[in-house]
């Protein structure tokens, strides 16, 4: 755990899984001194609510789709194969080790560096978005819906690195191009709004989405092909893709363990 | 000969021309392409849209076919006009970026992975001819699914329709041509600066797909947090579909862009900010490219 901490962390190849994971916070920041700034004179030029849809948007479209989907892809994928590439993974599996093991450690490793590079870009891009409101953001924190909000985005962010986590780390192990499989799942995740409600239930992003607390409008002209479908219930969202991400992960234990590497392949 | 006396002599023969020696990479990178059954099916596959297309135009001008099928007026449901030609160059630009995110990994990375690099420059061939000859292999393939079917079909619709209606029409022509090339430039140079930077094909061909969407994604975000239309300056795609704009209709335009290509109303950032924000991107590709396209690698 400790060396895959070290490695995932500092990895140079996750150099854009940083800018993935900080560039919305320095987006709100931004925007939290610019409104500042011109809110000292003329005044807000919005509300809290309007903010309030507005990080609901970013945080459906940006985090979930790409962000998330895109830094779990990077991570968890290179999990296995960068020890290929690098001609190391062999080292692990000559040592005494049950491969049960080094799967689960491999994957707590990304899943830490995924949670606190996106859970802690969330939190960060939450509280400043409507810092320049000042002490109205505070008691909207506080005494208003604010907390609750941010602790579910969060609770969103986490599973999503837990499922979209255990389905990278599979396809890594799986896959000799862990892209095609991939671009599969982002084009279902993606096309979730238009299935009908049966096909929507077969993705990670439909019960994701019934956990987020603000709704986002969908603007037209898209807003007439979506098939609406009734949101999942909390205890029915959060322990199934906590399920389905543990078979995965006895899936590629099982898979790792019958796992011979050739490196001229 | 005593061994001591074979030393270095540089070869001493007649050298092929410079235009000759610039086509051995390309004609071995298609010689591997061309092996590969995907690509050869997804290559005839992209043709689909333009046969269509060619099909709409004939179809227009030709009253037994109209009578045959039964149709009054068809000339009016599609009209051969500026959306006809942009939606075809749309649909096939967004065609090149899967070849080019398929192709373009596989082009340097592999020299470089396995420090081939200097087997090329040792012989009579420099870094820009080296780069020149594995970019004309996409700007071959690209320009073969773009540009080509839509003056071929510039071409039969003058043909059909009177050639006094090329000249009218020239604009289109010439947004088929120079749009097409402004994509297919900006493509080429992005698919070979990640395929020399990203040595894992699969990842330098998902890192061509997260730069066009994550991008567009992160623009958007722009947009919508700090309420302006600027963050469109990350969307490769709004880019190339403000410059196509201005190519196919002039300053005053009717449409709102080519699918996939599209320019929201009301959004429009001015011209010159575009072209400088693909230049930027070009820049930033060509300066990749200088940094790892070397005979040399000095390790510190």
């Amino acid at each position: 755990m400790r060396l895959e901490l070290k490695k995932t962390f500092l990895s140079k190849r996750g150099w854009w899984i940083y800018f993935l994971a900080l560039g919305p916070v320095a987006i709100t920041v931004l925007h939290w001194l610019v409104e500042a700034r011109l809110g000292r004179g003329a005044g807000n030029r919005h509300s809290i609510g309007e903010d309030s849809i507005i990080f609901a948007g970013m945080f459906l479209f940006y985090y979930l789709r790409a962000g998330i989907f895109f830094g779990a892809m990077g991570i968890f994928s290179n999990l296995f194969r960068a020890e290929m590439l690098e001609k190391t993974l062999h080292y692990y599996f000559l040592t005494p080790l049950r491969r049960e093991l080094l799967v689960a450690g491999k994957y707590l490793a990304g899943l830490i560096v995924a949670v606190v590079l996106f859970g802690s870009s969330v939190v960060l891009a939450f509280l400043t978005i409507g810092r320049h409101f000042g002490a109205s953001w505070t008691d909207y924190l506080l005494h208003g819906p604010g907390l609750h909000q941010l602790g579910a985005y969060f609770l969103v962010t986490v599973l999503a690195c837990v499922g979209y986590g255990a389905v990278f780390l599979l396809s890594g192990l799986l896959f000799k191009n862990p892209m095609i499989p991939a671009a599969v799942v982002w084009v279902w995740e993606n096309l979730n709004p238009f299935l009908p409600s049966l096909l929507k239930k077969i993705s990670v992003i439909f019960y994701l989405k019934s956990l987020c607390p603000v709704e986002v409008p969908i603007p037209p002209p898209f807003n007439v092909m979506v098939v609406d479908a009734d949101p999942t219930p909390f205890w029915v969202a959060t322990p199934g893709l906590l399920a389905i991400s543990l078979i995965l992960l006895v899936y590629a234990a099982a898979t790792a363990r019958t796992t011979e590497i050739s490196y001229s392949d | 000969m005593a061994v001591y006396k074979k030393t270095y002599r540089p070869y001493e023969g007649a050298l092929t021309g410079p235009l000759a020696r610039l086509w051995v990479i390309p004609r071995y990178a298609f010689e591997d392409l061309h092996r590969s059954r995907f690509l050869n099916t997804f290559f005839i596959a992209s043709y689909i849209y333009p046969l269509i297309c060619a099909l709409i135009i004939y179809v227009q001008h030709n009253a037994s076919a109209l009578g045959l099928l039964g149709v009054r007026g068809a000339d009016r449901l599609i009209a051969i006009n500026v959306v006809f030609f942009m939606s075809l160059l749309g649909w096939q630009s967004m065609l090149a970026l899967f070849l080019a995110s398929f192709i373009g990994p596989g082009l340097v990375s592999p020299d470089l992975a396995n420090n081939a690099l200097s087997l090329y420059l040792a012989r009579p061939f420099s870094r820009v001819e080296y780069v020149l000859g594995k970019m004309s292999v996409l700007l071959i393939l690209m320009s073969l699914m773009t540009w080509v079917p839509g003056m071929l079909l510039f071409l039969l619709q003058g043909y059909l329709e009177g050639w006094s209606w090329m000249p009218d029409h020239a604009r289109f022509a010439a947004g088929i041509f120079f749009g097409a090339w402004v994509w297919i430039l900006i493509l080429a140079l992005l698919a070979l600066a990640l395929s020399a930077w990203v040595k894992w094909k699969p990842a330098a061909g998902g890192l061509m797909f997260g730069v066009f969407f994550v991008a567009a994604g992160f623009g958007a975000v722009v947009n919508g947090v700090e309420r302006t239309s600027w963050g469109h300056l990350f969307n490769i795609s709004y880019l190339v579909g403000s410059v196509w704009l201005r190519l196919f209709e002039g300053a005053e335009h009717s449409t709102n862009g080519a699918v996939f290509f599209r320019v929201p109303e009301g959004e429009e950032l001015p011209l010159w900010c575009c072209w400088l924000a693909l230049a930027a991107l070009c820049g930033v590709c060509l300066y990749m490219l200088a940094r790892k396209i070397r005979g040399a690698e000095v390790v510190r």
